[in-house]
């Protein structure tokens, strides 16, 4: 078995392996290569060095600004995506009557496209927003809000589904030990239930973190108009296609290099987050 | 400190369709240790519970230390529980574990460590107490679920199977360490299990449960030595009692029981209560341990030698468990031999009356009860 396994191993590797190489690992180190480049395509390239780099810091007024925002907009998210969906998840592990179909209601918003959720929150908020004789671009507040809540629309059933499965792997003799133990049942929650999700905690964490971070069309949808309101991968977008004209090499460049730093910053949150919430993780 | 009772209680599931207790009235007295023995299923987790403070009780009342406790939350109950699968907080250590009862009541910090390391030294687990639980063996663990209970100096200890996921060597290991707790902490004990030995070992009186229904308190050796019906006979004693239905018939002035072609006079300690059954069938019971291997030359007038044919001999080291069949029971003997049997030999097998039960056909009670 095992020396069979040992022959025919190219045969099951080499395909998977030749569309990682083709579909990510190639264009990613051609992606880092053309971050130093000017390029209309990506045979018709122009080494400039570093350069890109500081046109993002000095010629290019958005990155910085999209960044903060991505920033808050991702703070902002994980606390209320990860807030919401574990109060929903306790709740709904009470027992109470009707918690499968609150937990597939809650759930629903995820099985809708970002796009088509983008353009159904737009309707929604400008028509509150319409009563008061403005839009989502009337303040740069407005959009970011309508983003967290439409990020938190789309999340917290997903979010949801993951603290339950963690809630229910706690016994429930240990529930009841703390009870007998004397601890009420905020003091439970505290010392006992979110120690023991902590697995559920660091999987939702990453996925709001990276989610949040990389939000991208719920965002060109909702207030992509705005450049305000750009978060990175938006913006991004924006210095690639909203640029014509002699400079556009220069600004495929530029777009180019905010990637890199987009993915680096993505990476190093995702990983230094990975580490921290797993460090709390228990095993039983 | 503390005595329990329980007044006419009852314990009724989704909304009142299924009964599980239907009516329990019992008391258990202070200082005592009382197990609560039956098959899955009979209550007798439910009845812990109860008295926890785990599961609300539907009807009736129950009583710790003469105060009704119907609505007293579990941590106002002064009581501590170690459950079978130890119910430790897995991201706790040792020591936090133990002390997290006493935190929540503001102890002091030196009287926690104190009252911690205490118990820890009893209970001989101090050198683990900076691990965390998934880094002990389940004999240890088990030992920290005792030591958490005991730290709080609970009125009342309730076990509930407690060493059910122990091996049976760590399990007799243990059985003698909570008996020895028991005498040394001079506190109520209840404790729950389906393991007769157990019961039987560590118990100053048993609770026999059956369906929600006390069969039978009693000491380990009432249970043993006058069972109230067949349940219990059955349930207590390992093997369980051989029941075999046989005729009482009255020769003269002495009641004899015949079974199976064979007649065995009733000794006149035996024969109260069962004149009334003359030529009416009755079981009578008989425990392995109480059929011996007929050698002759005895006097067997209230005793009556069998003839029977070995299906199966185990060798259990100081005697033989000989299954047989008997009219249309199966039967089992446990017997001392230096003769070696095998399954298919013939053997001579001593009924001694003396030792029998009898029980009514139809209410399975022992006949000395009805």
């Amino acid at each position: 078995m095992h020396k069979t396994l040992k022959k025919y191993f190219p045969v099951f590797v080499v395909p998977v392996l030749a569309a990682f190489l083709v579909s990510f690992l190639i264009p990613f180190v051609m992606g880092i290569y053309l971050s130093f480049t000017e390029f209309r395509t990506v045979d018709a390239s122009e080494w400039v060095g570093i350069k890109n780099y500081i046109s993002i810091f000095t010629q290019d007024k958005t990155f910085l600004n999209s960044l903060w925002l991505t920033v808050k907009f991702t703070v902002v998210s994980i606390l209320s995506i990860n807030i919401i969906a574990f109060s929903i998840a306790l709740l709904l592990t009470r027992k109470l009557r009707g918690t499968d179909f609150f937990r597939t209601v809650f759930f629903m918003p995820n099985l809708i496209g970002g796009i088509v959720l983008g353009h159904i929150w737009s309707l929604i908020i400008n028509g509150i927003l319409g009563f008061f004789g403005v839009d989502i671009t009337y303040d740069p507040s407005y959009g970011f809000w309508g983003l967290v809540v439409l990020m938190n629309w789309q999340m917290i059933g997903y979010m949801m589904i993951i603290y339950i499965a963690g809630l229910q792997n706690i016994p429930e003799h240990i529930n009841e030990a703390a009870a007998i133990d004397g601890a009420s049942p905020l003091r439970t929650l505290f010392s006992i239930t979110i120690p023991m999700v902590m697995p559920s905690v660091t999987i939702c964490t990453f996925l709001t973190l990276t989610n949040s971070f990389k939000l991208f069309d719920q965002n060109l949808a909702l207030n992509g108009k705005s450049a305000e309101t750009s978060l990175l991968a938006l913006d991004i977008y924006k210095t690639f296609y909203d640029h014509t004209g002699l400079r556009l090499a220069e600004w495929h460049g530029i777009g180019q290099a905010k990637a890199v730093i987009f993915f680096l910053l993505v990476a190093v949150i995702a990983f230094v987050q990975l580490r921290a919430t797993e460090r709390k993780e228990i095993e039983q | 400190m503390a005595a329990i009772q329980f007044r006419n209680v009852a314990k009724r599931f989704d909304n009142g369709k299924v009964t599980v207790i239907p009516d329990l009235t019992f008391d258990i007295k202070d200082k005592e240790f009382v197990v609560l023995v039956g098959p899955s299923g009979c209550g007798k987790s439910t009845t812990l519970r109860m008295i926890a403070g785990l599961e609300d009780i539907s009807d009736g009342e129950l009583f710790i230390d003469n105060k009704k406790v119907n609505d007293v939350a579990p941590k106002d109950r002064d009581i501590a529980m170690v459950f079978q699968s130890y119910a430790l907080y897995p991201h706790m250590s040792v020591y936090k574990n133990m002390a997290f009862a006493l935190k929540l009541r503001k102890m002091p910090k030196k009287e926690i460590d104190e009252k911690v390391r205490w118990a820890a030294s009893i209970l001989e687990i101090e050198p683990y107490l900076d691990r965390k639980p998934r880094a002990l063996s389940g004999g240890q663990r088990q030992r920290v679920a005792l030591g958490r209970a005991m730290v709080r100096n609970p009125k009342v200890f309730l076990l509930d199977e407690p060493l059910s996921n122990l091996d049976a060597k760590l399990r007799t290991e243990m059985r003698s360490q909570i008996t020895m707790l028991h005498k040394r902490l001079q506190t109520t004990f209840v404790y729950v299990t389906h393991d007769q030995t157990e019961a039987m070992t560590m118990a100053d009186r048993i609770v026999v449960m059956d369906k929600g229904v006390i069969r039978q308190f009693d000491t380990p050796q009432k249970l043993y030595s006058e069972p109230a019906d067949m349940f219990v006979a059955g349930f207590i004693g390992s093997p369980r009692m051989n029941f075999i239905e046989c005729m009482i018939t009255k020769k003269k002035d002495a009641l004899y029981a015949e079974f199976a072609d064979h007649i065995m006079r009733i000794p006149a300690s035996k024969s109260k209560g069962l004149e009334k059954y003359e030529n009416r069938s009755v079981i009578l019971g008989i425990r392995p341990e109480e059929i011996s291997a007929y050698s002759g030359g005895l006097n067997v007038q209230e005793s009556c030698v069998i003839n029977a044919k070995a299906d199966i001999a185990e060798m259990t080291g100081g005697q033989v468990n000989i299954y047989f069949e008997l009219g249309e029971s199966r039967c089992i003997a446990c017997v001392k031999t230096e003769r070696k049997i095998s399954a298919g030999d013939e053997v001579k097998l001593l009924f001694d009356c003396n030792s029998a039960h009898f029980f009514d056909k139809e209410t399975t009670k022992a006949i000395a009860c009805v």
